[in-house]
């Protein structure tokens, strides 16, 4: 039987020290992670940082229709790879920006109860998504038929998130535009949900690249909601 | 079996197999029907999957069957649908057998946790088809499948170590039985503190996708990989009637593997939001995993040196013997997706899918095919019916696998350098996706071989268990023309 204590013992101890130094001891540190304030004369900005959180109700669709499978939500350092280098990925939209978009810290998805960092990169990056997103009609199109806008695009249709109605009156200004190859029938019109809506609420919100407190900004001083 | 020649002892010997045998049959037989069927659920949704990855439009713009929803119900049923459930099967019956315990009490209890099991396997799947994935990987069943899970697996390990405990050890060192009890107090560890962390904490942000990373990877090296050692430590001498070539090699594998094990999984996110020390310490962790999993490939290798003819001839050994061999193999891509330069590259591509199932199928599906062709006609009295069949299933999982691993990884290759290449700074992602589709195709056609064998499995294990076998004192051995027997100790 000693044996087998020693044996037990062992395992324990051996499997015991990752699991107390990688999960247990920063699960409890990150307990008291909290926003932090921006310095005016040092950064330039006011207000705190993170300063928005995500649309919670939008994030739960992400999650459900299992957007990571596909997308990530992860900017890499340059010197592992070019994300931030690529074009959109950031809240510079320039073709050229001067510098690559920053990649992400802890805080970044603070508030978030799980991080959607993805598992495969099949569609682009949604770190920034917010920054680059077009105006609401065309996401929703997105979504809804995603070969109307490119014809070559594996992203499944998420059509079930709208409702297809007959049109009373003037068409509504919620109805998705649709070219006539992806038109629904004559007379009728698509209408968002209010999952479909909150799913975009939840993209709009994606902006995970505000400067950081204390480090040099990255995209210079520009203030939070100046550039949309 | 030659009672014949066999001295009093052996029959002595025979006697007391065959009474563990009864006493572990039923539960030991359910957990592995039932398993098959899931294998078979996981392997057509893996060919659905991959259709839907590449014609997102085929069956219709159906909710249910979205690539995002049927990804991970096809990983899930293969995970705890077939390879956690039959892993316990496999767990179990050689626990009993190599400390010589029978099932004392408690078989009714077996029952009821493996229905348990099934019926949260199957809640948990069905949750994820229409909209309850949480999205995390290997844990997208909704939350209240969890608790339900852990029980059944407790239900089973707890009988596992009382035998353990019991155990006559006339040599001391069991190496097979370490790697069993090993998984039966790792898993509901790492499965306790994974969910308590991601259900109940209040949220812990990046850090919960470190600790799903984390997670993903601690199950395959110290649930799967031990498990399948395991085996392969049981029934590579078994069949080959030699020993275990040696007992230091498989203490450092094992012990190695204890303390590396449980530090990665963090380089998953490598270059993302964790602190920068838990990514290098999982990086240095996998690419450091190679030596335990040489040592032990190594000794798998020597213990079968010069009886390579019965790889040819026993079903068990067959599988057994490709099942080690891509230990080493899953062992060198864990090694090539953990390290920051190849990595990096291989960050969120292909190539993690193809890790994956290198691990819970190339790896421990094949060393568990081995031991179900060994355990099963013992349990049910009666010898494997057909050569072909069990010919067919060895050929078209090797070639499915092969295929789903190499075009996994070239595709990984393939994708991350696009991601990377300069000149596509600014471009969609048009080229990305089309390069990528011939691979996918390839995937779907590998899945469905490997249905194709599966679906003929489950009809030839189904058979077994309701005692249609044949009845002979001849084991089905794949060759026949080889004169040259297997030992007496393969028949027992």
């Amino acid at each position: 039987m000693s044996q087998f204590r020693t044996f037990i013992i062992a395992l324990v101890a051996s499997f015991g020290l990752p699991w107390l130094c990688l999960i247990v001891v920063p699960a409890i540190k990150y307990q008291s992670l909290s926003q932090v304030a921006y310095d005016k004369d040092r950064d330039g900005l006011e207000g705190l940082y993170p300063p928005a959180p995500i649309n919670r109700q939008g994030q739960l669709i992400y999650a459900r229709e299992g957007c990571v499978q596909c997308h990530t939500q992860m900017i890499r350092p340059t010197q592992l790879a070019l994300d931030g280098w690529r074009k959109g990925w950031g809240q510079d939209q320039e073709a050229r920006p001067t510098v690559p978009t920053r990649s992400n810290t802890l805080r970044d998805y603070l508030g978030e109860p799980f991080a959607f960092l993805g598992v495969q990169r099949n569609g682009p990056d949604l770190t920034n998504y917010g920054w680059r997103a077009p105006d609401r009609n065309l996401i929703h199109q997105m979504l809804y038929a995603p070969k109307s806008l490119h014809d070559w695009s594996n992203m499944p249709s998420f059509a079930h998130l709208y409702t297809e109605r007959l049109a009373q009156g003037q068409t509504s200004i919620k109805a998705l535009k649709l070219s006539k190859k992806f038109a629904v029938k004559e007379g009728y019109e698509v209408i968002p949900t209010e999952e479909a809506e909150a799913l975009v609420d939840y993209l709009l919100s994606l902006k995970k690249d505000y400067p950081v407190p204390g480090e040099s900004a990255a995209v210079a001083a520009a203030p939070a909601a100046a550039a949309k | 079996m030659q009672t014949s020649t066999a001295s009093p002892d052996t029959q002595a010997d025979n006697l007391r197999r065959a009474a563990i045998d009864k006493s572990v049959k039923g539960p030991v037989l359910f957990l592995f029907l039932n398993g098959a069927f899931w294998l078979m659920a996981s392997t057509i949704l893996g060919v659905l999957a991959a259709i839907k990855q590449f014609a997102p439009d085929f069956l219709g713009a159906c909710s249910v069957l979205q690539y995002g929803r049927l990804q991970p119900t096809h990983i899930n049923a293969l995970v705890y649908g077939w390879g956690v459930q039959v892993g316990l099967g496999v767990m179990l019956w050689i626990m009993a057998r190599r400390s010589g315990q029978e099932l004392r009490t408690g078989k009714s209890v077996l029952y009821v946790a493996a229905v348990f099991w099934n019926i949260a396997v199957t809640l948990g799947l069905v949750a994820i088809l229409v909209g309850k994935s949480t999205s995390m990987q290997w844990l997208e069943m909704p939350a209240f499948v969890w608790p339900v899970l852990l029980v059944s697996f407790l239900a089973f390990a707890w009988p596992m170590v009382f035998m353990f405990g019991r155990a006559f050890r006339p040599e001391g060192f069991m190496v097979s039985t370490w790697y069993i009890l090993g998984a039966c107090f790792w898993f509901p560890w790492i499965f306790i503190t994974a969910n308590v962390a991601l259900h109940c904490l209040p949220g812990l942000g990046a850090l919960g996708a470190g600790i799903n990373a984390w997670y993903v990877h601690t199950v395959i090296l110290l649930f799967f990989a031990p498990v399948a050692i395991g085996a392969a430590y049981y029934f590579i001498p078994k069949v080959t009637g030699q020993p275990i070539a040696s007992s230091q090699l498989s203490q450092i594998g094992f012990w190695l593997l204890a303390i590396l094990g449980g530090w990665t999984g963090m380089q998953h996110y490598m270059g993302g939001p964790l602190p920068a020390w838990m990514p290098a310490l999982g990086a240095a962790a996998g690419v450091l995993l190679l030596i335990p999993v040489g040592v032990v490939g190594l000794n798998h290798h020597l213990t079968t040196l010069g009886k390579h003819n019965l790889v040819a001839s026993s079903p068990t050994l067959r599988f057994v013997f490709f099942g080690a061999l891509f230990y080493p193999v899953s062992g060198a891509i864990l090694a090539l997706i953990s390290n920051f330069s190849t990595g990096a590259t291989l960050q969120f591509t292909q190539a993690w899918y193809g890790f994956q199932i290198v691990a819970v199928y190339g790896f421990f599906s094949m060393t568990v095919f081995g031991a179900i062709y060994y355990i099963v006609p013992r349990l049910t009295g009666c010898e494997w019916l057909s050569v072909r069949l069990i010919r067919n299933h060895f050929w078209f999982s090797v070639y499915g696998i092969g295929t789903i691993v190499v075009t996994s990884l070239v595709a990984g290759a393939q994708q991350g350098g696009d991601l990377n290449s300069p000149e596509m700074w600014d471009q969609d992602f048009m080229q990305l996706a089309l390069n990528l589709r011939p691979y996918i195709i390839a995937r779907a056609i590998a899945w469905a071989l490997i249905t194709w064998s599966n679906v003929w499995f489950l009809i030839h294990l189904m058979l077994m268990v309701a005692g249609l076998g044949r009845r002979s004192s001849a084991p089905t051995l794949l060759e026949h023309d080889h004169e040259e027997v297997l030992p007496q100790a393969a028949h027992a």
